[in-house]
Formats: C-alpha cells, sequence, structure tokens
C-alpha cells in the first residue's frame, strides 16, 4: 500500500551553490521578504577532534575566534555587528562550530567582511586567552555544575564511550583549559580554520550575483588548507549494561538511559529518530502519555536521537514525581519500550509523527537564520544542500516494520547506560 | 597572472608581521581595501505589516495579521484583567491554565492530545490564554479544539488530583533550581509579598486550592469582554470571522462578580473575596542584602531589583530603553557585559532589564558568578547602575545601542507574530493606535542627556534589594557591608526569612548520650582507646591545584598536619609535648593561647572522648539536614571557642561542625561537613570531608593507617 507521502507543503528551499578555488563551498538562498540577511560559516572541526589531553579546546577556540584579526581590533567584532543593527552568535558541538550573523540587508559586506577576517587572518591576544579561558569556566559552572541534573550528559558520555572523543563533553574540562599552548592555538587554526573545510551560507534579501561577486572578493584570497586526514575512531559495542548512581543536589530521582545509535543520515538513524518520537513526541505519544498521565510516575520524561556525524546515542531522561522511586520510573520505561519492540505500530499513530515532522519542517525554516543552518548542516552532514528541504522524506518512508527493527536492534538492555540520579539525602 | 594569496594564520601578539607578501590585483577579484569596515548600502524600508480589528457580538476583540509567507497560522486566545491579590487561591491560576486541555464537555484528556497530535499542531495554555499553530491545511479542525479547551472546560476531579500532585512535585524540583529561586525570591523583594506580582505558590498554598475554585476562576478570568482572540499567518480576515463565527464569537459567560466596592474589593462567586491591588509599590528603606543558602554552590546567582514606575505609553519610554541597553541590554556591548565578563571574567554573563508595565514596572540586573567573586560583582554591579547617572554616556555607546534596537526593530517583523503582539499590546496598554509606527521615530531621537536623565529617574541603586542565592559559608561577611542596613537576612527558597526548625529531641535523651553514639557507631571506646597512632591521607584540589594532606597522630599528645601539592609543601602544622607550630612558605610561627588549647584537645583522631572536659554541651534537638534527621549539639566552650556539631539520629555518625573560630589570620566561619563512612581497621572513619573555611574544599581519604608504627621524628619543630 502507498503511504501518502506527498511532502510536506513547504516549497524546496531554493538556493545557488559554488565552489571557490581555495575549496570554500558556498550556498547562496535568495529571500526577498524581509530586508535582512544572515552571513554564517560552518566549521567542520568539533570537538571530536581535539586531543585527549585538551578536552574542550574546540569551543575555548569558539570563543577566541570573537577576539578580532588583523584588521579588527579585541571588542570590536561585536560592535561592528551590534552597531549596524545585527545579531552575532556561535556554537559548538562534537562535529562542527558554526558562527553566524543576521544583519540589515543593506550590510552584507560587512557579515562578509568579518567571517572572512576570522577565516584569512584571526588574532588572539594573551589578555583575550586568559580572559576567555575563565570565561569558559563560569560557562561550565552555570550551565552544568550549578543545575540540578546538569551533569547528566557529562556523566553519560563517559560510559558510553570508552575510545572515541565522544566521550568528554564539548565544554571540556577546567584542568584542560589551563594546559593549553600558544603552539596549540596556532595549529587548531592552520588545521580547521580553512576555507576548503568550511562552508558559507549568505541568505536573505541578496541579489545572488552581488553575492557572489562580494564573497569572490573576501574570501577568494584566502589560501587553501592542507588537505585534512580525519581519522576514523571506531568506538567498540557497547558490552552489556554500564549501570550506575550519581548523588546529586536534588529532591526528585531521575533516570538517564543511553543507547548507542547509528550514524546521523543513516537509514537506520531515521528509523531510531521515529521510535523517539513515537515515544516521547506529542502529548499522546507513549510515555507521555503512560508515565505522566495514565501512571502518574514521571514529571517529566522525554527520549531524544543525538544527532552525531559518528554512531551517537539516543538518551531517554525521565524525573519522578514526588513519592516515586528511580526504579520504578525505570521499569516504566523500559515497559514502553518492550511494547514497540512487541507490537507493530499501526498506521494511524505513524500518521501522527508524519503530520508533527511536516509542522516542524516549516517551523525550523520560518527564519532566516535556521534556513542558513539546515542549508549549512545538510551540506556539511549530508553531503548536499538539498537535504535540507529533502530530509523530510526519508522520515516518512519508515514504516511500522522498519520502526520494530530500529526499536529491538538499538534499543538493547544489555547495551546501554542507565543512569540513577539521587538526592544527596539518599547517600549512605 | 595569478594573485599570491595571504597565508591564512593566526595572530598571536600584539606584533604584525609584515611579511612582505602583497596582494596582486587580479581580474577575478574585485577591488576591496579589507583594512577597515566596509561601507553599508542605502538603508532598507521598514515597513510594518498591517493587521485588521473587529469586534465580536460577544464583546472579544478579534485581531487578523495576515501573512502568507509560510502555510502556517496560528491563533492566540488572551484574557486580560487588572491583576488581583490571590492570596491563598495564589496556586489557583497556574493549575487552572494547567488543567485546560485535561478534560473538556465532549472530550477527555487523551482525546484531546490525540486530536492536537493528529494535525501535527501545537497547543499551550496558561492562565492568561491559550495559543495553538498548525499548518494552514489543519486550521479549520484546529480552532474548535482551541475553542473548546479555552471555553469549555470542566476541570475533571481526577485530573485535577493529577495535576496537583504535579505541581507539588514541580515545586520540589525548583527548589533545586538556583536561577527559580533567584527568579522568585527576587520578585517578592520588588514587589512585596502582598502585591499580586510578588505573590508567591509554596506546598501549603496548593494543597489549599480546590477544584471549585479552579473552576470559579476560569468564570472570572476567561470572559469573552475580557478576551482577544489573534490570528496570524497564512489566513484572510475573512476566513478567520468565518472559523470565529462557528466558535467564539457567540460564546458567553455568566456574571459571576457578585459585588464590587470603591477601595477595589470584590466578591466573586466560588473564590470569595479578592483585592484588586491599588497601592502602587515603591523601593522601600534602603539597600538590602538577603541570601538564600546553597551550600557548595560553585557559583552565586546574583539579581539587584526594584519596582519602577514606567508605563509603555510613557514619553520616556524609548530614553529608558536605550539606558537600560546601554548598561546591560542585550548587546554584547553593554557595560555589565563589558565589565563583569571582559574586563573581569567573572561571569559568562550580566545583564539587567527594564520593564515598562501600566501598573507597576520593574529593574533586575542579573548574573551567574563564581563563588569567591559574588561581593566583587555585586560592587560592580552597583558601580555601573551609579556610572550611568553621574555621567552621560558616550556618543559612540548610544549610537552603537540606538543602531542596534533600530535593527533589532526590523529583524523581528521577519515574524508576523511580531506584528501580533504590537497590536496586542496596544490595546491591552492603552497605547496610542500608531506608538509602534513611530517607534523608530521615537529611538531616533534620543540624545544623551534624555539616557542620563532616565539613569537618574528610573535607577535606584540605593533603595535596590539585592539578592545572593549561593553558598553562605563560603561567601561569609563578605556581601554584608554592600547594605545599608548593616546587615544581611537570610531567606527560605519561598522569601520568607530562614528559619531552622528544630524538633524536640526524644524525652531524656542528652548530648553526651548522642556523642556516646557517636563513639559506639565509630567502633565502640575500647577500640578507640586502642588507637596508639594513626596515619590518614587525603586528596583535595584547591583552586584548580591537586593538593596532598597527610595527618598523623600518636597518642598522646603529637599530630602532624602536612599539605603538599606538586611535591612541595605548602603548609605544615605540628602539635607536641603542649606545644605547637605552623609552617608555610613565608615562614614559622608558634601557635599559642586559644588556638593551641583547642588544638591540644584534637590532638586525637577521636577528640569527642574528651568534650566533657572543654565545657558544657546542650542538645536544642532535632533538625533537618539535606533530607536526614539530626541531633544538634551545642558545646559551649570554656574558652569561648565553641562549636555546633549535627549527628545522624538513625546512624549515630556526625555530619557536620560548625565553628566560628578567633586565628592569627583573623576570624573565620568553618564549616565542615563528614561523609561516606568506612571502616578501617574496625574503626569507622569518614571518607569524604568537605570543609568551608573562606574556600571550600572537599578532602578524599586515601590511605588510613591505624597502629603501623610512626617515626617520632615526624613531630619536630623549626627553631
Amino acid at each position: 500500500m502507498l503511504a501518502t507521502n506527498a511532502p510536506a507543503q513547504m516549497k524546496p528551499i531554493a538556493f545557488t551553490e559554488f565552489d571557490l578555488d581555495n575549496g570554500l563551498h558556498v550556498i547562496v538562498h535568495e529571500d526577498r521578504s524581509t530586508p535582512i540577511v544572515a552571513v554564517s560559516v560552518m566549521y567542520h572541526v568539533g570537538s571530536k577532534n581535539e586531543r585527549e589531553d585538551r578536552r574542550g579546546f574546540a569551543h575555548f577556540f569558539e570563543h577566541l575566534l570573537f577576539e578580532g584579526s588583523e584588521n579588527i581590533a579585541r571588542g570590536e567584532f561585536s560592535k561592528y555587528v551590534e552597531g549596524a543593527g545585527g545579531v552575532l552568535n556561535a556554537n559548538t558541538n562534537g562535529d562542527r562550530t558554526y558562527y553566524y550573523e543576521v544583519l540589515p540587508s543593506n550590510q552584507l559586506e560587512l557579515g562578509l567582511w568579518l567571517e572572512s577576517e576570522r577565516m584569512m587572518h584571526a588574532r588572539v591576544d594573551q589578555v583575550g586567552i586568559d580572559t576567555q579561558r575563565e570565561v569558559v569556566k563560569e560557562e561550565r559552572r552555570q550551565r552544568y555544575e550549578n543545575q540540578p541534573y546538569g551533569s547528566i550528559l557529562i556523566e553519560v558520555l563517559k560510559r558510553a564511550y570508552t575510545v572515541h572523543p565522544y566521550k568528554w563533553p564539548t565544554i571540556g574540562f577546567m584542568e584542560d583549559l589551563n594546559a593549553a599552548s600558544e603552539k596549540d592555538y596556532k595549529d587548531f587554526y592552520e588545521t580547521y580554520y580553512v576555507p576548503n573545510n568550511a562552508v558559507l551560507v549568505v541568505a536573505g534579501d541578496v541579489d545572488p550575483k552581488e553575492a557572489r561577486r562580494l564573497v569572490e572578493a573576501y574570501f577568494g584570497p584566502i589560501a587553501r588548507g592542507r588537505d585534512l586526514t580525519r581519522r576514523q575512531v571506531e568506538e567498540p559495542v557497547l558490552k552489556g549494561e554500564v549501570r550506575d548512581v550519581v548523588y546529586d543536589n536534588i529532591q526528585l530521582p531521575a533516570v538517564v538511559q543511553a543507547y548507542r545509535i547509528p550514524a546521523y543520515g543513516t537509514p537506520d538513524f531515521y528509523a531510531v529518530d521515529m521510535v523517539n518520537r513515537l515515544l516521547s513526541s506529542g502529548n499522546s505519544s507513549r510515555l507521555q502519555k503512560a508515565l505522566k498521565d495514565e501512571q502518574q510516575k514521571a514529571l517529566y520524561v522525554g527520549a531524544f536521537s543525538f544527532p552525531f556525524e559518528d554512531p551517537g546515542l539516543a538518551i531517554a531522561f525521565a524525573i519522578a514525581n514526588a513519592g516515586v522511586d528511580a526504579q520504578a520510573l525505570e521499569e516504566a520505561m523500559d515497559a514502553e519500550v518492550l511494547r514497540l519492540q512487541q507490537d507493530l505500530v499501526q498506521e494511524e499513530e505513524l500518521a501522527k509523527l508524519k503530520a508533527q515532522l511536516e509542522t516542524e519542517q516549516v517551523m525550523d525554516n520560518a527564519r532566516i537564520a535556521g534556513v542558513a543552518s539546515n542549508l549549512a548542516s545538510a551540506y556539511t552532514f549530508l553531503g548536499d544542500a538539498r537535504a535540507a528541504s529533502t530530509e523530510i522524506e526519508r522520515y516518512l518512508a519508515i514504516t511500522p516494520k522498519d520502526i520494530q527493527r530500529a526499536a529491538t536492534t538499538y534499543f538493547n538492555r544489555d547495551s546501554r547506560v542507565v543512569l540513577h540520579y539521587l538526592p544527596k539525602s539518599q547517600k549512605n | 597572472m595569478s594573485a599570491a594569496k595571504r597565508p591564512n594564520r593566526l595572530q598571536l601578539g600584539v606584533s604584525l608581521a609584515l611579511a612582505g607578501l602583497f596582494m596582486q590585483p587580479s581580474m577575478t577579484f574585485a577591488q576591496i581595501d579589507r583594512r577597515k569596515a566596509p561601507e553599508p548600502g542605502p538603508a532598507p524600508q521598514v515597513t510594518i505589516g498591517d493587521h485588521t480589528a473587529m469586534d465580536l457580538p460577544n464583546g472579544m476583540k478579534m485581531i487578523v495579521v495576515e501573512d502568507h509567507r509560510l502555510p502556517m497560522v496560528s491563533v492566540e486566545v488572551r484574557f486580560d484583567q487588572p491583576p488581583h491579590v490571590m492570596g491563598d487561591l495564589a496556586a489557583v491560576p497556574d493549575l487552572m491554565g494547567e488543567l485546560l486541555g485535561a478534560g473538556t464537555q465532549w472530550h477527555t484528556k487523551a482525546e484531546i492530545d490525540e486530536s492536537i497530535d493528529r494535525l501535527g499542531a501545537r497547543l499551550s495554555s496558561g492562565s492568561n490564554g491559550v495559543y495553538a499553530a498548525s499548518l494552514k491545511k489543519h486550521f479549520d479542525k484546529l480552532l474548535p479544539i482551541v475553542f473548546e479547551v479555552t471555553a469549555r472546560s470542566t476541570f475533571p476531579a481526577e485530573e485535577f488530583n493529577k495535576a496537583r500532585d504535579r505541581y507539588l512535585s514541580a515545586l520540589k524540583q525548583r527548589e533545586d533550581d538556583p536561577d527559580a529561586i533567584a527568579d522568585e525570591v527576587a520578585r517578592t523583594l520588588a514587589y512585596g509579598k502582598g502585591h499580586p506580582y510578588g505573590e508567591v505558590v509554596t506546598p501549603e498554598l496548593v494543597d489549599k486550592a480546590a477544584r471549585k475554585h479552579v473552576a470559579a476562576y476560569h468564570k472570572f478570568h476567561f470572559r469573552p469582554e475580557q478576551g482577544y482572540l489573534v490570528f496570524v499567518g497564512d489566513i484572510t480576515p475573512a476566513e478567520a470571522r468565518k472559523l470565529a463565527d462557528r466558535s467564539f464569537a457567540n460564546w458567553e459567560v455568566p456574571e459571576v462578580v457578585t459585588d464590587r466596592s470603591e477601595t477595589g474589593r470584590i466578591s466573586v462567586d466560588g473564590l470569595g473575596e479578592l483585592r484588586l491591588m491599588l497601592k502602587v509599590p515603591r523601593a522601600g528603606g534602603v539597600r538590602s542584602v538577603s541570601i538564600v543558602d546553597r551550600p557548595g554552590a560553585p557559583q552565586s546567582v546574583v539579581r539587584v531589583t526594584f519596582p519602577v514606575e514606567l508605563n509603555p505609553a510613557d514619553p520616556r519610554a524609548a530614553h529608558a530603553q536605550v539606558m537600560n541597553t546601554i548598561l546591560g541590554g542585550g548587546v554584547f556591548n553593554a557595560r555589565l557585559m563589558q565589565n563583569l565578563r571582559e574586563d573581569k571574567a567573572f561571569t559568562y554573563g550580566a545583564y539587567c532589564s527594564l520593564q515598562a508595565d501600566r501598573y507597576v514596572g520593574r529593574y533586575t540586573a542579573s548574573t551567574s558568578v563564581r563563588t569567591d567573586v559574588t561581593d566583587s560583582a555585586i560592587t560592580e554591579i552597583m558601580y555601573e547602575m551609579e556610572r550611568i547617572r553621574e555621567a552621560p554616556v558616550t556618543e559612540e555607546e548610544l549610537t552603537l545601542v540606538k543602531n542596534y534596537l533600530a535593527g533589532s526593530f526590523a529583524r523581528s517583523l521577519e515574524d508576523p507574530r511580531t506584528v501580533a503582539r504590537m497590536v496586542l499590546r496596544t490595546y491591552i496598554d492603552g497605547l496610542p493606535p500608531d506608538h509602534y509606527d513611530t517607534y523608530l521615530q521615537r529611538l531616533e531621537a534620543v540624545t544623551a542627556e534624555d539616557v542620563r536623565r532616565a539613569a537618574m529617574v528610573f535607577l535606584n541603586p540605593d533603595q535596590a534589594s539585592v539578592l545572593v542565592v549561593g553558598d553562605k559559608s563560603a561567601i561569609g561577611n563578605r556581601i554584608t557591608p554592600l547594605s545599608y542596613r548593616k546587615s544581611m537576612a537570610q531567606l527560605d527558597v519561598h522569601g520568607d526569612p530562614y528559619r531552622e526548625e528544630v524538633l524536640p529531641a526524644p524525652p531524656g535523651m542528652t548530648a553526651e548520650q548522642v556523642v556516646e553514639k557517636y563513639l559506639e557507631a565509630c567502633g565502640g571506646s575500647p577500640t578507640i582507646a586502642g588507637i596508639r597512632d594513626l596515619h590518614m591521607r587525603m586528596t583535595a584540589t584547591m583552586q584548580g591545584i591537586p593538593v596532598t594532606v597527610d595527618q598523623y597522630f600518636s597518642v598522646p599528645g603529637k599530630r602532624l598536619t602536612v599539605m603538599r601539592a606538586n611535591g612541595q609543601e605548602l603548609q605544615r602544622e605540628v602539635l607536641a609535648d603542649g606545644r605547637a607550630q605552623r609552617t608555610s612558605p613565608t615562614g614559622t610561627e608558634d601557635i599559642i593561647e586559644m588556638e593551641l588549647e583547642d588544638m591540644v584537645f584534637e590532638a586525637h583522631p577521636f577528640p569527642e572522648e574528651r568534650y566533657a572536659e572543654r565545657g558544657r554541651m546542650v542538645l536544642p534537638g532535632v533538625v533537618d539536614l539535606d533530607g536526614r534527621k539530626a541531633y544538634k549539639v551545642v558545646m559551649m566552650a570554656d574558652n569561648g571557642n565553641g562549636f555546633t556539631e549535627y549527628y545522624d539520629m538513625e546512624s549515630g555518625f556526625k555530619l557536620r561542625r560548625e565553628e566560628f573560630r578567633t586565628t592569627a589570620q583573623g576570624n573565620l566561619n568553618i564549616v565542615t561537613e563528614y561523609q561516606d563512612y568506612r571502616p578501617e581497621n574496625g574503626i569507622q572513619f569518614p571518607h569524604l570531608i568537605e570543609q568551608v573555611a573562606g574556600m571550600r574544599m572537599v578532602l578524599t581519604v586515601k590511605e588510613v593507617a591505624v597502629n603501623e608504627g610512626l617515626d617520632p621524628a615526624l613531630f619536630v619543630f623549626e627553631e
């Protein structure tokens, strides 16, 4: 039976693309509806490219790349953008570092100048290094250490991976941040911050011809970097269940379960993601309905895929309602996964997910900054920017049998990490 | 001809490398001069989209903002009336909002959830209304659900009980979240707990809320005559009206207010008497400092706040916005961010907000900083607040912020819901119809003098409430001087004065018995008396550096403590034959008087055996210590250096010790916590010790050697 896979109502994102001689890939998307433009660069480097004694370096480096360039003094980078009426930011994860500005469209050249300065000859002095090192430490404290359940990702990653760099969090560790040297910065920059390791996206109220002319003028003169050899780290299969208890400053226990899943972009990745959506996307989903409404075991529950370039994780997380213990919560979570393994999903339920995916696709691309980001990611990880529009088809093609198979293959009790987060008062 | 390409390189240091390489102009590359920022093109036009407004027959105001760029439609139903003091019913509005989707006259919660998900739609509800969105093709099916949820909810008893239990759990979770605590307590400090904006929901108040209150509040607040129905997106006014006519247009709610008095009191069916808040809160008294204790917190969450009289329609509102943005309003170049983050690296981010409000506005400065710079960070916040009042801002700052705000306004118009929000605010706040159309002009006109005047009028550093949610022991007395009241108030997580609750101990129980029980639990007096010598090795991290601490006891009367880092000795303390000495890289000094007396008492791994000799012990009662019941024992020492200890009621183990010590280095508040008791040679020792003495140190016990013999040469003095 043919599933009605009429692709989403969203029109495919139109764009032109070209390569510069130095290897920089450029994508230009024209959208005249609002007089703004997003200029962004995605460098294909993340925390998985770090040395084991320099954990957190890629993200620290992201901070440093706001410190200026040969032509831009310290503190001026953000002044240029904000003074032009724009916003700027960046983010880093295990696989890539992403910088973007959103500016009024008459400031396109400013955005290109800033990003090309960054790529061509960024500049950092000791004051900047010392300051940003302390700022990153405060970021770590604020987001991970001073939050209830804040350490979950760190605790999961270090048990879910044994050799792969994903085993440490992108934020890194304070002692490694202290150890970085001048040579480290130079090497990192010259290796990874090169046009042949990057994609530039210009999206918004632009004339594609004019955009191309400016891109060539600003980025053309940047020298190509060395060819990158990406070392493949084979992470062995997780043998057995890794269980542990973490005591935290909390009153409500929580359960975290992590399963290893295929890399982003593989057919099974989408099947696994559908399993997670079935489990927790929408109030009528399996976990929400069973654990929150019917059994009242969970105050909060969610199941997500972490899409990594190398095989990633599916993580389920639940916070218990007062009076419910971690064991009971875990059993309830496992029961829902078991149901998916045993009983084929009905088409009706699948249709719900597909409706949600259609809405999500439109919402993710509602703003020009979102479009730019999606184009950059699709190019970098799926090899083709068109996938930003067509990826939904991979979801819509998933069948009930695919879901059952994915649930059985990957959500395996004998190969997972399970953590119970318990109140410190329960220690001893 | 080929161009010589500049190699890209990371420049470190101030020196510029003039490499003799230069760019050959090439036909491929346009002529640009990258040594300076490029000039912008002509500024684009900023147009605010149109909207249609109409009144429905039942008094609801309907607004449509048409935008066909995306095949999406959203709808917001919003209710507005002056805020009332809810008192004992403070939990009711939130519960009502939560229960809106939980069952109607025609459908159960499960059926509603299913319907929403089938449409791929989103629906959320709160105490002031409902919001929903979907793709255009599903919207005609979505709106009836929105109406049903808004107007036909029945708040089934079973769902009410579940929602109430979830609320209680959620409150527990918020008690662990320093940002949530800070936001809530800061609210009570700014407005006072008697004002609708300052009311706080506690577990007791959740218990006071009943299902009938929820139903009554719904009829009181969700009424067409105070309702707005806002459509945004891929929909025409005619289409929207057609959908509204089938549902919202004829919805009516019978009157529930039975009595209104001049003094703002009303009687409401099912809710009793409610009060309008007629008095506007003003910053009371002089600057205060309050703390909510979170032992062990690596950061302090800081709020500086006070109420502000600033109506959104006030002609000075744009001046105030520019002033707040220069000070700390979200631009990276704001003064708070540049000072606390880029200059001092105290924090990942520091901000302030100045909220205009019809009834009463508010200023709040927020940041999370490393615990040991809490006092410095607050000082800098005050400094910046004072500086912007004392001197006009620079032209550079003014221009940057005005450009930023203008650009931000333009960028926000990418989302059609921005226009809807503006229209709604125009109606709700009673703004002139062209308020947003003329915003950019008002912004352009703001001068440095306007900004300074706004700072003088709206900033109030001398009457601010300063709140810290952080480690009280580690911060010590350092933030008290920032208060103009000469003292710091300690508050609990709900903003009430902190009171340690002490319950009576079981009758007949004495402090001596508690200590005896502890010694029993550790192995018993005979075993303890059999200790001749002991060596304990501990590791810790001090300011990022790993240290080792070795402690040696030789019974009687000899003790040595050595702290090392990187193989070098940091500090040594030795006690023998009634004499004691402390050695550090700066030199050696004798320990004398009270400090020496105490050291002599503590010359045994179990000094509790000699407590009776030190002074009088009392047992005030039993307290809750992180969820465990503990005996509180107070030692009133003859020499004045007393301390308080807490012993676990169940296991007997010592959990905590607090002492205020006068030393040669000054006064110190020392708090020590003992965890992870494990036996060594038949004697129980804590293997995790957390001590705060100005800064926090966590010691892990690695080795314990009992009666293995110690070299007497360990206990020698420097002469």
